[in-house]
């Protein structure tokens, strides 16, 4: 606590003292001693990072912790040394009692320590910041030998069981040319809890399954993908038949973690997995009866070209690519949002090539209203916001954290981050009457809006105070005066073939909507500390992407008729923990408007959104909420979309959408709302009264909600249920109805 | 952002006066913040009172300061030493030794939605702004936050919230689970306890549909899903099963749905929290915590008001040649000399209230100084949170302001303050990181207000 009193060196006598003190030890100390001096950018920041002070939770924090702030993550050894040292009048490092220095006693925590004790003085970490200090606690120097490479050995490991466990190894290379192992001060964080990893680079299995580990030594991070696996004994790989380039990739990451995958799905199960998938509906009764029964070679070919023709099929992908545009009514106008939503539809009806709708959207600008496209502008108002927003969207890049600071985990950094936002800094609005329903929402904006290219003044980085100067995002500058005006620019380069973060992006977007899991997950965030979980098929998919010169279709149609889309998601002992590498189909809850859109088929009782007419199916609603709540109560149906979780459409983010479960939605599914439904259903009285026998009225429901007969079990409970009920069929008939539409088969894809 | 450079001129430019602005005194105290104790609180019922209730007209009365300050009503002593309150709260006046008062609650955020979702979510706002939209990148409510970290384990919802959806212009955020997911969502219920028929459309089986054929449906449904045995193999599904058990349980045990049963009070009770939506709620709130609901935010009104006497929250400007010394008196004052006491009173009498802390509080304070329309406006840098029960001292409290309630004189305290102090109180760390939609860790609380704690 004395040291606290310590009058603080001033500034020329702790200059002078820490030369003279490193003076006194070039002229007295042995030659062996100078190599092992702590540096402060090397050594002391590599404590700073092991012992977690940097973290984004403690010093590293924006506001920094309990008044001491440290760079994120010792992004800034300057800073950090200023911090330290000068930082709270010097109290930090006591010149004269190194031992006494509050740096020092805070951290072995004999004064007290919010964080905690972070190692202790037996530690080579506390032996080394006590020598820092007593050699005079020197700052970084701008000649001293800089970080080079950095190796981690293994590079990728796959452990197999009983093994439980992996040692990593990490070596240091400097600018210098020495090189130092430095396992033991390096960081190491997992992508997952699937495993557990030491201080000192020992990964440990807590569950099968894949994880990366990220190993971080000073400025620079590798990534080091490792499986955990638990092959049954007798394993033999099984050849399988690969239909094309996906099944391939696929194949050979199975294979070399001993995984076989399950076999292919039954009829049934393919005919309603692929509708669900590509169009967003079930098929029809006769339509599922129709596929199985029919034994035609290449049927399910057929089945996926037939698919992408159907005009479905652009309602369901004009709704996903609506919840990422922003197509919202109170930002863009009811108006707004019926063009933009139809423009999308026809954009993708009419198969405009991928590449060529991402540049209508960057370079749309004009009336709202005459060029629909202008509304990606609209919705995003500011230069930041469209330049995250683009990069998240086109680029699968998350760029928030470097609005604040270096991207802790990639490379982007907060300059990167306001020369790509000024990309997008020359736009303006032109906002007409504005004639709010709510006055005091800000957020709404009524009629039609220009949005022009005008002269406005560039980003300023809040850092440097600085305006900034355009440039792509890991690319080059752009130069004012270059033939292409800025917005053409950026158009065409986030759209050229070469820029492997656009074509992998969008094809791990189409990727994840067809297979339930991202290649990179989640979807937007591409970093090099987050490798796709098989880079060898996404490259693949990149360039079948190109090469069909930017055909969604094609795309969808590839990853259809693959093998592995194929797959049952009945798990086989050797794939049960594989939940990474697309042994076995997905199963996911289906999202809301789709499960919305299978009851009223079913039960031929349509939904009601409030401010839309009868008959339009949930897929096809362009907007979130047409008539304010307030105005009017919201429908069923909205409720419905609202619980099982359609987006706000806010953040321009797939993240919004939910696919959760929760205690609200089933309680839906129970009470009222489905009930009425299902006591309103016209399909389940037609049944009823219908002339056909009990057996065919209930194979007509299985067939039309859950694409297939019924067992033999569910025949015999449902006959004795008739038998017990009389001549009235329809309550049985409900109650059946009501079972089906609430089965985990129903409401899972599968 | 601060951002200290190597060179000699910077050097000399920060000098010696601490370049990151932190003094000793503060230093000190975080360093020792992290004192265990023992939690009381099992359940915390949060009144939070839209539009911003003033400081001066309500528990911080400055009689001594000039008439274009001081409240037109009189300060009255109270059942605590040395604690005065509006003469307008005389039941509360006899309750005072119940309760700490924090004086010093203080922030920047002049817009009801900004300053609403700092007082629902104890983070601040990325800008002050009445534009801040409601988004998965706002921080969640702290019943929502309670359910994350500590959800009930009772078959009780962890975390209810009610009767209206708080918005000014745009909706409030902070009022559900945001980027935890809405499984952690409040249970919300937007009926009015104040209906005769009230209840909740999701805990009644639908009319004709009887326990037996619910029943029924369930088993045909268990059949069903034996076939594809999706239950086997997918968690997910499995999880989704495990809620029609606990909602069916729910609908038909009663457990739930009788705590939700206002009809289930007598009379006299249900007249003293009085026949209001807000009296009602009050009531309800006790019987949620009662049957252990965790966390319960009842909202005081679901617009910001101030302009009339029988609706709306506390934002008496005197606009529209209004005036505010023309509607607290008939109508917020009155009502939360009612219900508030009358809930303190009511946890007393059932033994609940050493382990139910209350907050009562708004989104900020109003101004010092009296307006042109005789009335006051928006105020977040100095305005009191009353805390009751749970483990909180009784007649105490927490920093002073100075002469006039216009900033803390010592001792300020921020949302991410109380944030700390009403999950301490829980049990819960409030050094406890979350995970963001970018997963950047967030610590929950800030510093906890030891002092407050009994």
């Amino acid at each position: 606590m004395k040291s606290f009193l310590l009058k603080p060196p001033s500034l020329s006598l702790l200059m002078f003292r820490s030369t003279a003190v490193f003076l006194m030890c070039v002229l007295l100390c042995p030659t062996k001693l100078l190599a092992t001096e702590p540096r402060f950018e090397i050594e002391v920041m590599s404590i700073l990072s092991k012992a977690g002070c940097n973290a984004g939770t403690c010093h590293g924090n924006l506001n920094g912790k309990g008044g001491f702030k440290l760079s994120l993550r010792g992004q800034d050894a300057e800073y950090d040394y200023a911090s330290l040292v000068q930082g709270s009048r010097g109290r930090r490092v006591n010149f004269v009692l190194p031992a006494e220095s509050l740096m020092l006693q805070k951290a072995i925590g004999t004064v007290p320590h919010r964080g905690g004790i972070r190692f202790d003085r037996e530690s080579a970490e506390y032996e080394q910041l006590n020598q820092w200090l007593q050699l005079g606690a020197v700052g970084p120097k701008v000649d001293s030998p800089r970080l080079a490479n950095l190796q981690v050995s293994p590079s990728a490991a796959v452990v197999r069981a009983p093994e439980e466990t992996l040692q990593i190894s990490v070596r240091a290379t400097y600018s210098d040319g020495s090189s130092r192992d430095v396992t033991s001060r390096a960081c190491y964080e997992l992508s997952n809890l699937d495993a557990s990893v030491s201080a000192d680079g020992e990964v440990k299995r807590v569950k099968f399954g894949e994880t990366t580990l990220i190993v971080r030594y000073l400025n620079q991070q590798v990534a080091v993908p490792i499986a955990f696996i638990d092959p049954p004994d007798d394993f033999v790989w099984q050849e399988e038949q690969q239909i094309n380039f996906v099944d391939h990739h696929v194949f050979s990451k199975l294979r070399s973690l001993s995984i076989q995958p399950s076999p292919r799905c039954d009829d049934s199960t393919y005919v309603r997995r692929a509708f669900l998938d590509a169009v967003g509906r079930l098929p029809t009764a006769a339509e599922a009866r129709d596929f199985v029964a029919n034994t035609a070679e290449g049927k399910r070919s057929k089945l996926v070209d037939a698919l992408l023709e159907r005009k479905e099929f652009s309602d369901y992908w004009a709704l996903k690519f609506a919840d990422i545009l922003r197509v919202e009514e109170k930002i863009l106008d009811p108006r707004g949002v019926d063009l933009f939503h139809a423009w999308i539809r026809t954009q993708l009806h009419n198969r405009v090539p991928h590449d060529k709708f991402v540049r209508s959207l960057v370079t749309g600008t004009g009336s709202t209203f005459d060029q629909p496209a202008a509304n990606f502008y609209r919705a995003n108002r500011d230069a930041t916001t469209r330049g995250e927003t683009s990069a998240r969207l086109f680029l699968g890049t998350r760029l928030q954290c470097a609005k604040c600071h270096n991207h802790p985990f990639d490379r982007w950094t907060q300059d990167d981050y306001y020369r790509w936002s000024t990309l997008f800094s020359q736009i303006d609005y032109e906002i007409g009457d504005n004639k709010r329903k709510d006055k005091l929402d800000k957020n709404e904006f009524a009629g039609e809006q220009t949005v022009r290219v005008a002269k406005k003044q560039e980003v300023r980085n809040p850092t440097t105070n600085e305006l900034t100067s355009p440039k792509f995002l890991g690319g080059d500058s752009w130069k004012p005066g270059e033939p292409e005006e800025r917005l053409e620019a950026v158009a065409k380069w986030i759209t050229a073939p070469e820029n492997e973060l656009f074509v992998k992006s969008q094809v791990n977007f189409v990727w994840y909507h067809m297979m339930g899991l991202g290649l990179v997950d989640p979807i937007d965030d591409f970093r090099l500390t987050n490798p796709a979980s098989n880079p060898a098929l996404l490259d693949a998919l990149a360039d079948h992407f190109v090469e069909k010169r930017f055909d969604i279709r094609a795309l969808i149609r590839v990853i259809m008729l693959s093998r592995i889309y194929q797959s049952s998601s009945r798990p086989l002992k050797s794939n049960q923990h594989d939940e990474t590498s697309y042994s076995r189909a997905l199963v996911k809850r289906l999202p809301a408007e789709v499960l919305l859109d299978m009851q009223s088929d079913v039960l031929g009782t349509p939904a009601s959104f409030a401010g839309y007419p009868v008959g339009l199916r949930a897929v096809q609603i362009p907007g979130v909420k047409r008539v304010r709540s307030r105005d009017k109560g919201t429908n069923t149906g909205d409720r419905f979309l609202r619980t099982f979780g359609k987006p706000e459409r806010i953040l321009a983010c797939d993240c919004e959408r939910s696919n959760e479960t929760n205690l609200q939605q089933v309680l839906g599914l129970i009470g009222k709302g489905l009930n009425e439904r299902i006591a309103n259903s016209p399909v389940l009285v037609e049944l009823a009264n219908s002339e056909r026998s009990d057996q065919e009225i209930v194979e007509q429901l299985y067939w039309s909600a859950l694409s297939r007969p019924p067992t033999n079990a569910e025949l015999g409970s449902t006959k004795q249920l008739f038998e017990t009920a009389g001549s009235d069929r329809l309550p049985v008939l409900q109650d059946i109805a009501w079972a089906v539409l609430n089965a985990k088969e129903f409401l899972f894809r599968n | 952002m601060l951002k200290p450079t190597f060179s000699r001129r910077a050097m000399l430019r920060i000098g010696g006066a601490g370049v990151l602005g932190l003094t000793m005194p503060k230093l000190m105290q975080a360093a020792e913040s992290g004192t265990s104790f023992k939690p009381r609180a099992k359940s915390v019922i949060f009144l939070f009172q839209w539009g911003g209730p003033s400081q001066l007209d309500t528990f911080d009365m400055k009689p001594d300061a000039p008439s274009t300050i001081r409240s037109p009503y009189r300060a009255i002593s109270s059942s605590a030493d040395g604690i005065q309150v509006c003469e307008l709260l005389p039941e509360m006046a006899k309750r005072m030794h119940h309760v700490s008062l924090i004086r010093t609650m203080t922030h920047t955020m002049k817009n009801h939605a900004s300053a609403g979702y700092y007082a629902l979510s104890g983070h601040e706002p990325p800008s002050d702004d009445q534009r801040l939209r409601d988004s998965l990148d706002l921080y969640p409510a702290y019943g929502s936050v309670v359910d994350h970290l500590a959800p009930n384990t009772n078959g009780m919802p962890t975390f209810v919230a009610y009767p209206h959806v708080i918005r000014d212009g745009s909706i409030v955020p902070a009022q559900h689970a945001s980027f935890l997911g809405k499984r952690h969502d409040p249970l919300l219920v937007l009926e009015d306890p104040n209906d005769p028929n009230f209840n909740l459309p999701e805990l009644s089986l639908p009319n004709g549909l009887s326990v037996e054929r619910m029943q029924r449906r369930r088993e045909l449904q268990k059949l069903v899903d034996q076939q594809a045995r999706l239950l086997d193999f997918s968690a997910e599904a499995q999880g989704f099963d495990d809620y029609y058990q606990r909602a069916i349980s729910m609908l038909t045990s009663g457990e739930v749905r009788s705590a939700f049963d206002l009809s289930d009070e007598a009379d006299a009770i249900r007249d003293r929290y009085g026949r209001t939506s807000y009296g009602q709620s009050c009531l309800l709130a006790r019987r949620l915590v009662e049957s252990g609901v965790k966390f319960v935010t009842v909202y005081f009104s679901n617009s910001i008001g101030g302009r009339r006497v029988n609706e709306g929250g506390w934002d008496t400007h005197g606009f529209d040649n209004t005036r505010m010394y023309k509607i607290v008196d008939k109508y917020q004052l009155p009502l939360t000399d009612q219900t508030l006491p009358t809930l303190l009173d009511d946890l007393e009498e059932r033994g609940l209230l050493d382990e139910t802390l209350v907050v009562w509080m708004g989104e900020f304070g109003r101004t010092p100084n009296i307006n042109k329309n005789e009335s006051r406006d928006h105020w977040p840098q100095c305005y009191t949170a009353l805390l009751a029960g749970g483990g909180v001292k009784g007649g105490f409290v927490h920093g002073t302001s100075d002469e006039a309630a216009k900033f803390p004189a010592e001792k300020p305290v921020t949302p991410e303050d109380l944030a700390a102090t009403i999950f301490q109180l829980l049990g819960i760390d409030p050094n406890t990181e979350i995970y963001d939609r970018s997963n950047r860790p967030l610590i929950i609380g800030g510093e906890t207000v030891s002092d407050i704690i009994a």
